[in-house]
């Protein structure tokens, strides 16, 4: 036989504490009659009426899977203490552990703060469900579930607007001790004072302030938060700087793109009348509206005395560098994704030269050849082969990065024939101009583009000396390549192989043979 | 000049900067210390003007004196606009006095050129210094950079600043040689590249710190005759080859005295608006730009690019939302990346119905032909061009600025 249980609940504490012993003594959500006399319980609001307007648009709790927390532990693990129920008399009960988790509790406080008087029975059903083992039960796709999220979405959405649409004023001159110097008026919708508060002592840094609601204050004098019962709406104070922000909330608005209905939206009525620049607002949609502002300036701007600045289109031009050929370069299209061309690099007289395949992201972006991983692995293998950086002339058979997208990478991409045909212009006229004894080519595409073959193969040539005119060319591996070699000896072995080539290129360039 | 004059002339001028994001930087208190401001990783609009616009940070040009002569901005040497400069210290109070009555999360300062890149990315650079280092101030600040400024000084602006950005403009080279001819996409380019390298170092937590909320950049839309898959792909060529965080299209409306070198009328809202909602598909759910815009140059104005899609696609619908991964759920046209999650949540309690669905409040009407659930499936398959027509939404006025949040 069940008897019907009657309490009255002035606040989430005091409720908590009840539907512990509640959950505890197994009484079901039906025998239970929860009469709300918190504050605000006069003024309630009907669950889907919420006056927070849009509420959709509010974020949603996160929603990760978290640690459960104990209903009546007092070892509270996170020591967040305020996520614990209250435990003193735990022992005495000997009862079974009752556990909800901490997102589960989360979302019951969330929704406790939202203003109706059906709230705690709604929670205690909630509860109830949760500990039967039906975790839908805040789910916002079960029905339950569905009215706690609206309900927490209309009470985060309404912190997050106290944290937006708090004005506070200045107290001028002389103020008596005490008083704080910042004071803000705020009609929240839901009981969020205390939720919402704290924030502004992290932004006031030791600046007093003050906010009254109609259901209490909270001030603080740069150290703690003190709350307080409600005091009358103040007085508003005659505070200078308000002027200026008034100024500036009109002319950032832009007239031609008048949107009245998202302002509205973000921005609901009811909050204009505390805010200073609500106010404007009527004035200003009325002037957009009446066409007078097609072009996006405000009035008192356009009506000042305009000058243009007298400076020649000439000496307006910023002075450059003028622009190096390469970077100019309309020969294929690599140049226009790319960041830079990114030259050779090395002595004019280098008796040895090394051709890679294309700058990378990193050579892109710093304008230099091989200085991104596989550079690092090219210098590891010069220092093998005991050949000094500055002493060869480095390159690339295309200059411009070929790369598609990948999120927020760049993938490498090979260069297609026609690309390095069309970039071996500028190859040629690096090879004219240093006139090497010896090319080490790294990958195919460096052996390709340095014989001007298209079709031949590194597999086939690679560790043997070629002779091209007068220059030997050594193919071997690009050292990209044994950053992407998945087996470790493979690696060591494709490495040892580019260092062979490295001691060989000098070797050749120190000897008198002269290829041809 | 008066102070409020000068407020008023250049809050104007920097008004056609659409990027207001105060969100990002890393976490920051005052609570109990000198000096003033948080910022909480979220950013906060703090008030919303008639435009339909938040108001974030108090977004200023520290002059509108410009000897460039951009044809599509107001401020452009040959403009007839009233001319104003702040001057450091103005700047610096109207900031902190806006912040302390909460008004603004922080600072958004950008500049006309003037004497030369250098000089007036020094002037920026040394507000956002005295707020930070004389005035302790810890709300959000972001810089416009300059592109053709030293390195040194792009380097001093991330040490400031929460957030740079360098304005593209135009999506390509050809435009900004044609309407901007002071500008050069290469040292663009060569500034967002700075930015990234200097970000990439500021990985290391012993590296100094650098603009923590990244950097951004804006196109306008409307100005020439680009179409939008050459504005995608080139926010995409950016976002990956200089990690941006946003790229923010802003419809060119045309501006007092216009030159004949840009359009007389404004470019349909609608146009940026779908920009905006293709730019999140790439961003946030994995679409590629090819597969937005395959056989058109340009976005659908009549439907969103999440719905033109699935129109084209017909053979992968409907999808079983009690059987495919979340990433495909979200590609589902109304269904968005929060309500997949949730979708697939509840699969772990039970199967998904209709009802539920219409408690996670997806729009039904739009779902109906694409999914399939414990108690629905579509009945005959309607042709896509019906489908369409069905589903056009009814011309309203658009969330214009939030969409893209
Ligand atoms: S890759 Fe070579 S040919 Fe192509 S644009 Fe660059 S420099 Fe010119």
């Amino acid at each position: 036989m069940s008897t019907r249980h009657r309490y009255e609940i002035a606040d989430f504490e005091a409720w908590r504490r009840i539907a512990r012993e509640l959950l505890l003594a197994g009484v079901p959500p039906h025998d239970v009659d929860w009469l709300d006399v918190s504050d605000s319980g006069s003024h309630t609001l009907s669950l889907f009426e919420s006056a927070g307007g849009d509420v959709s648009a509010a974020r949603a709790p996160a929603m990760k899977p978290n640690s459960s927390a104990d209903l009546f532990s007092a070892a509270d693990v996170s020591g967040a203490d305020h996520q614990q129920m209250p435990s003193s008399d735990v022992a005495e009960h000997a009862a079974p552990v009752l556990r909800v988790s901490r997102q589960c509790l989360d979302v019951l406080r969330s929704a406790a703060m939202f203003r109706d008087a059906g709230r705690w029975a709604l929670l205690y059903q909630a509860l109830w469900r949760w500990q039967q083992g039906d975790q839908a039960a805040i789910s916002p796709a079960d029905s339950d579930g569905a009215r706690i999220h609206v309900m927490v979405k209309a009470v985060q959405h309404e912190i997050h607007r106290m944290h937006a649409y708090v004005r506070f004023r200045e107290t001028q001159g002389e103020r008596p001790a005490g008083s704080p110097q910042f004071i803000a008026w705020f009609e929240p919708v839901h009981e969020i004072l205390r939720a919402g508060a704290p924030y502004f002592r992290q932004r006031m840094g030791r600046a007093s302030w003050m906010i009254a609601t109609p259901g209490g204050i909270a001030q603080c004098h740069g150290e703690d938060i003190e709350y307080g019962p409600p005091i009358p709406q103040p007085p508003p104070i005659d505070d200078a700087g308000e002027s200026l922000w008034l100024s500036y909330y009109q002319h950032t608005f832009n007239p031609s793109r008048v949107n009245a209905r998202v302002m509205t939206q973000h921005m609901p009525v009811r909050y204009w009348k505390n805010l200073p620049e609500g106010k404007l607002i009527p004035g200003l949609v009325a002037q957009a509206n009446a066409g007078s502002q097609q072009l996006g300036q405000t009035d008192s701007v356009g009506a000042r005395k305009g000058a243009p600045i007298r400076v020649s289109a000439a000496r307006a031009m910023p002075v450059r560098e003028a622009p190096r050929t390469l970077d100019t370069c309309t020969r294929c299209e690599l140049g226009r994704h790319a960041t830079q061309g990114v030259a050779g690099i090395g002595p004019r007289n280098a008796s040895i030269m090394l051709v890679g395949e294309q700058p990378g992201d990193q050579e892109d972006l710093q304008g230099t050849v091989f200085v991104g991983p596989a550079g690092q692995l090219l210098n590891q293998a010069l220092e093998a082969a005991t050949l000094s950086r500055d002493a060869i002339y480095l390159t690339n058979a295309v200059k411009h990065f070929k790369w598609e997208p990948r999120g927020k990478r760049r993938l490498h991409k090979t260069p297609a024939q026609q690309e390095v045909d069309a970039c071996r212009y500028w190859l040629e006229q690096e090879l004219t101009e240093v006139a090497p004894k010896v090319i080490v080519t790294l990958g195919a595409t460096a052996l390709r583009s340095v014989l001007n073959h298209a079709r031949i193969k590194l597999q086939d040539q690679r560790g043997r000396p070629l002779r091209h005119g007068d220059t030997w060319v050594i193919p071997t591996w690009h050292p990209a390549y044994v950053l992407r070699v998945p087996d470790p000896r493979a690696r060591t072995d494709a490495l040892a192989d580019i260092v062979a080539a490295l001691r060989q290129a000098q070797a050749l360039s120190e000897s008198d043979v002269v290829a041809g | 000049m008066k102070l409020r004059d000068k407020l008023e002339i250049l809050a104007d001028a920097a008004k056609y900067d659409s990027s207001c994001a105060s969100s990002g930087a890393p976490k920051r208190s005052s609570a109990g210390k000198d000096g003033l401001g948080t910022t909480t990783g979220m950013g906060i609009c703090h008030s919303y003007t008639p435009d339909g616009r938040c108001v974030a940070l108090l977004k200023i040009l520290f002059t509108n004196f410009c000897q460039y002569d951009c044809q599509y901005c107001v401020n452009r040497r040959s403009s007839n606009v009233p001319r104003a400069r702040f001057q450091v210290d103005e700047v610096v109070k109207l900031t902190m006095d806006f912040y302390r009555r909460n008004y603004i999360e922080g600072l958004f300062l950008s500049s006309g050129i003037v004497r030369s890149a250098n000089y007036t990315m020094e002037q920026l650079v040394e507000v956002a210094r005295r707020l930070r280092e004389v005035e302790l101030f810890r709300g959000y600040i972001h810089l416009k950079t300059i592109p053709d400024a030293d390195p040194q000084l792009i380097a001093l602006a991330g040490k400031y600043a929460d957030r740079l950005s360098v304005n593209i403009e135009l999506p390509t080279q050809e435009s900004v040689e044609k309407l901007a001819p002071e500008k050069n996409v290469h040292t663009i380019k060569m500034a967002m590249g700075t930015i990234r390298s200097k970000l990439d170092e500021s990985q290391d937590k012993r590296a100094p710190r650098f603009s923590p909320g990244g950097q951004s950049t804006q196109m306008i839309v409307g100005a020439d005759a680009s179409d939008d898959r050459s504005i995608l792909d080139t926010a995409v060529t950016l976002y990956s080859a200089y990690k941006l965080k946003r790229v923010y299209y802003s419809a060119f409306s045309p501006i007092p005295d216009s030159p004949s070198s840009v359009p007389l009328a404004p470019a349909p809202r609608l146009r940026e608006h779908r920009l905006y909602q293709a730019d999140f598909l790439v961003r946030g759910y994995g679409f590629q730009v090819p597969e937005l815009l395959d056989a058109d140059r340009h976005l659908a104005l009549d439907i969103d690019p999440k719905l033109a899609w699935a129109l084209t696609r017909r053979e992968l619908f409907p999808v079983d939302l009690n059987r495919a991964d979340e990433a495909m759920i979200a590609r589902v046209p109304g269904i968005g990346l929060r309500n997949a999650q949730r979708i697939v949540g509840l699969r772990r309690h039970r199967r998904v119905s209709w009802a539920d669905l219409s408690r996670l409040r997806c729009p039904m009407q739009k779902l109906k032909p694409f999914i399939v659930v414990s108690d629905y499936r579509p009945a005959a398959e309607p042709q896509s061009e019906q489908l369409r027509k069905a589903l056009i939404e009814p011309p309203r006025q658009l969330d214009l600025w939030g969409a893209a949040a």
